[in-house]
């Protein structure tokens, strides 16, 4: 991929039960469905349809971003760090899995 | 040493013709959109009383944090957290962002569970006139806390 | 037997009379000529030594195998603006940064002379030098940018002068960058304020970056020093909440951001700045005036003129072939080039859009010597942005073009606000492919 997703989270070392903050932006069009192109045809709709962010199995959030969430979508969201382990992010759109990335947290 | 002193209580006059140096250009025709704002809430609230069900919205417990000005109406960052204490007895369990005049409302919804121990997120939006942006979200213990706040943008150019 | 071609001392050879240093020193005339002719192609002669003009000197080799390519360049040594702000902390060294011309000359087989172009004759089709005058087919002019301190200053050129002597504004290779760094390295505290120009100004993202490195320097020396940004914009941009994040959470006791500050009035002297957002006094400053395409193209009489009749301060130009339009033999390539489109104005003015215009500049004049179709391309652009010296972070900013129905070119805007390590691994990809393009 080209343009891979930029993940930055405030601690990657924190401390058990820890806050910890994540970013995350992915190279999207988000075409709304309701613009029309220079022939005057609709231009379809192609918007990400679902991120997921997991530590290890356990689910930390699920967002469902619609017609008006920016282009290039950029989500932030806090967790709390109950475990060591791999934190995986996964983008979707109508055609399957967008983008994916991991990054390990590791309990200090 | 005259020539010193005469020189450090001159002071230099600035050109303003020639500052603006850049070019004012027109605006050029871009592809169309259909896209049209929505009259009133009406649209926002239908999707608002789908989420409360038969619960009441407390103007409590949420912060919705956004400009009061969107000077980029295609990437209006917001945030949205429960303010309340997240605990592994009550949390968070999903949350709606609602544009009320967008052509359609619902933003888009956040769901966490236990494991969050969170519930902080922030996106930017794309809004296609000035308009109140709402926020709903679900407790564990079924309460509903609401935030609502307006936004001044210009209009246009939001890429809808 | 001998196997190689020799030389004989005191003979008359083309290499000796193409190097005028070589001959007998005598006065410098209108007549005399900087370099005869050599090869059997068109002439090609390039004003400008930097990312635009040695990228099209490269290409135009491969284009054109018989062309004669001739590049002037008034400094010595290869200086990259691109990465310089990184340089200012050492992420890079000096010699990330420079490189010796004559190895790029030496490598394509190009004629390169250190020289100042003093005039352009274009009816005569002649550039003239401070070594003598170079007659041209085609000419392309990639000077980069001047400092127009005369859109402060007017005519005062010691006001100017004093400015750029205390205060430099280290855009322009390479004196001022080094003088900038040894400020840096020997400031002791207060307030240091940066002046940004008005758009359209050469690499639009970097004053920003600038400011986080000097300011992560402050950090983490301890340096009691604040920032002020005094941008005539009414935001940051591009990446601006890149940018905002960065200000805010590494650098909140040190960066003040000023929108809206458009430059009154200036008094170097007493060190005292008048802005439409306020009147600031400061111990030390980055000032940057206004930019403007470099001097070569008002030599060439190709500056612009808007619609009351001022001067643009560009290069007035074929948004989509790169010649002047007042002559389709002169190129203008890199920063210099003026408004392309309506919807976006300039093309942004960095390394990355110099390389690529050079390209299309080189592969258009090869079109037309071989009685070819023209074909017209469209660039991209690409900056990565250091915004953080430990870890070391980047944000980016990424454009693509396209022509719409109008007929006009469009622009379409990436910016990557997440500052993470990889980017500013992909800015090193990025440089080092550029340098193997056309430097090293």
């Amino acid at each position: 991929m080209a343009n891979p997703p930029r993940i930055w989270i405030s601690n990657e070392a924190p401390a058990k039960d820890e806050i910890v903050r994540v970013r995350a932006q992915v190279v999207h069009v988000m075409e709304s469905g309701l613009r029309q192109d220079e022939a005057g045809n609709p231009i379809p709709r192609d918007t990400l349809e679902r991120f997921e962010a997991r530590l290890n199995e356990a689910l930390l959030l699920d967002w469902q971003p619609e017609t008006a969430v920016a282009q290039n979508p950029y989500i932030e969201f806090t967790f709390r760090a109950r475990e060591s382990g791999v934190l995986k992010m996964v983008w979707s759109d109508a055609s399957g899995i967008f983008a994916e990335a991991e990054k390990t947290i590791t309990l200090s | 040493m005259t020539s010193c002193a005469d020189l450090t209580r001159r002071r230099v006059l600035v050109a303003g013709a020639a500052l603006g140096a850049g070019l004012v250009l027109g605006r050029a025709q871009a592809q169309t959109s259909s896209a049209s704002a929505q009259p009133d809430s009406r649209e926002s609230d239908r999707i608002a009383a789908d989420f409360l069900g038969e619960a009441t919205a407390l103007p409590e417990g949420l912060a919705l944090d956004l400009p009061a000005l969107g000077d980029n109406p295609a990437a209006v960052p917001v945030r949205v957290h429960v303010t309340e204490a997240i605990t592994d007895e009550l949390w968070c369990e999903e949350l709606i962002v609602l544009a009320e005049r967008n052509p359609m409302p619902l933003a888009c919804r956040f769901r966490f569970t236990a494991a969050s121990g969170s519930a902080d997120v922030a996106v930017r939006l794309r809004l296609i006139e000035t308009m109140h942006v709402r926020a709903l979200a679900r407790m564990s213990d079924g309460r509903i806390l609401e935030a609502r706040q307006q936004i001044t943008v210009a209009a246009g150019g939001c890429g809808l | 037997m001998i196997r190689r071609r020799s030389l004989l001392v005191g003979a008359p050879s083309l290499a000796l009379l193409a190097t005028g240093a070589l001959a007998a020193p005598s006065a410098l005339t209108p007549e005399t000529i900087l370099l005869p002719r050599a090869g059997k192609g068109p002439r090609i002669v390039i004003c400008g030594g930097g990312w635009g003009g040695l990228s099209a000197a490269r290409h135009l080799r491969e284009e054109l195998p018989e062309a004669d390519i001739v590049v002037l360049e008034r400094n010595p040594v290869f200086w990259s603006c691109p990465m310089s702000n990184k340089w200012l902390i050492d992420v890079v060294d000096t010699a990330f940064l420079t490189q010796d011309l004559l190895h790029p000359a030496a490598k394509w087989g190009y004629h390169l002379v250190q020289c100042e172009v003093t005039a352009i004759e274009r009816d005569k089709k002649l550039v003239r030098t401070s070594k003598g005058a170079v007659d041209y087919d085609f000419l392309i002019l990639a000077g980069g940018i001047r400092n127009a301190y005369d859109a402060w200053f007017g005519d005062d050129a010691a006001a100017a002068e004093y400015t750029r002597t205390h205060f430099p504004s280290a855009y322009i290779p390479n004196a001022e960058h080094l003088a900038l760094k040894n400020k840096l390295k020997n400031f002791k505290g207060g307030t240091v304020v940066m002046t940004l120009p008005p758009p359209p100004h050469r690499c639009p993202p970097s004053p920003y970056e600038r400011a986080c490195l000097m300011a992560w320097h402050f950090k983490v020396n301890n340096i009691p020093a604040k920032i002020l940004i005094l941008d005539p914009k009414p935001k940051i941009a591009p990446i601006g909440a890149g940018y905002k994040a960065a200000f805010d959470e590494l650098y909140p006791d040190i960066i003040t951001h000023v929108p809206n500050a458009k430059v009154k009035e200036f008094d170097p002297w007493n060190k005292r700045i008048m802005t439409e957002a306020g009147d600031f006094d400061f111990d030390d400053a980055v000032i940057m005036p206004p930019h403007q395409a470099s001097e070569m193209v008002f030599y060439a009489d190709l500056i612009g003129t808007t619609e009351d009749g001022k001067s643009t301060g560009w290069a007035d130009m074929n948004p989509r072939l790169f010649h002047a339009n007042a002559d389709e033999d002169v190129y203008i390539v890199g920063d210099s080039m003026g408004a392309i489109s309506p919807h976006f104005g300039h093309y942004p003015k960095s390394g990355h859009v110099a390389n690529y215009i050079a390209k299309i500049v080189a592969a258009n004049i090869g079109q037309r010597v071989r009685g070819q179709e023209v074909v017209a391309e469209l660039p991209d652009n690409l900056c990565y942005m250091l915004v953080n010296g430990d870890p070391r972070e980047a944000i980016s900013v990424e454009f693509t073009y396209s022509v719409g129905s109008d007929g006009l070119v469009h622009q379409n805007q990436i910016d990557i606000d997440v500052r993470t390590p990889d980017l500013l691994e992909e800015d090193f990809v990025w440089v080092d492919g550029m340098f193997n393009d056309f430097l090293r």
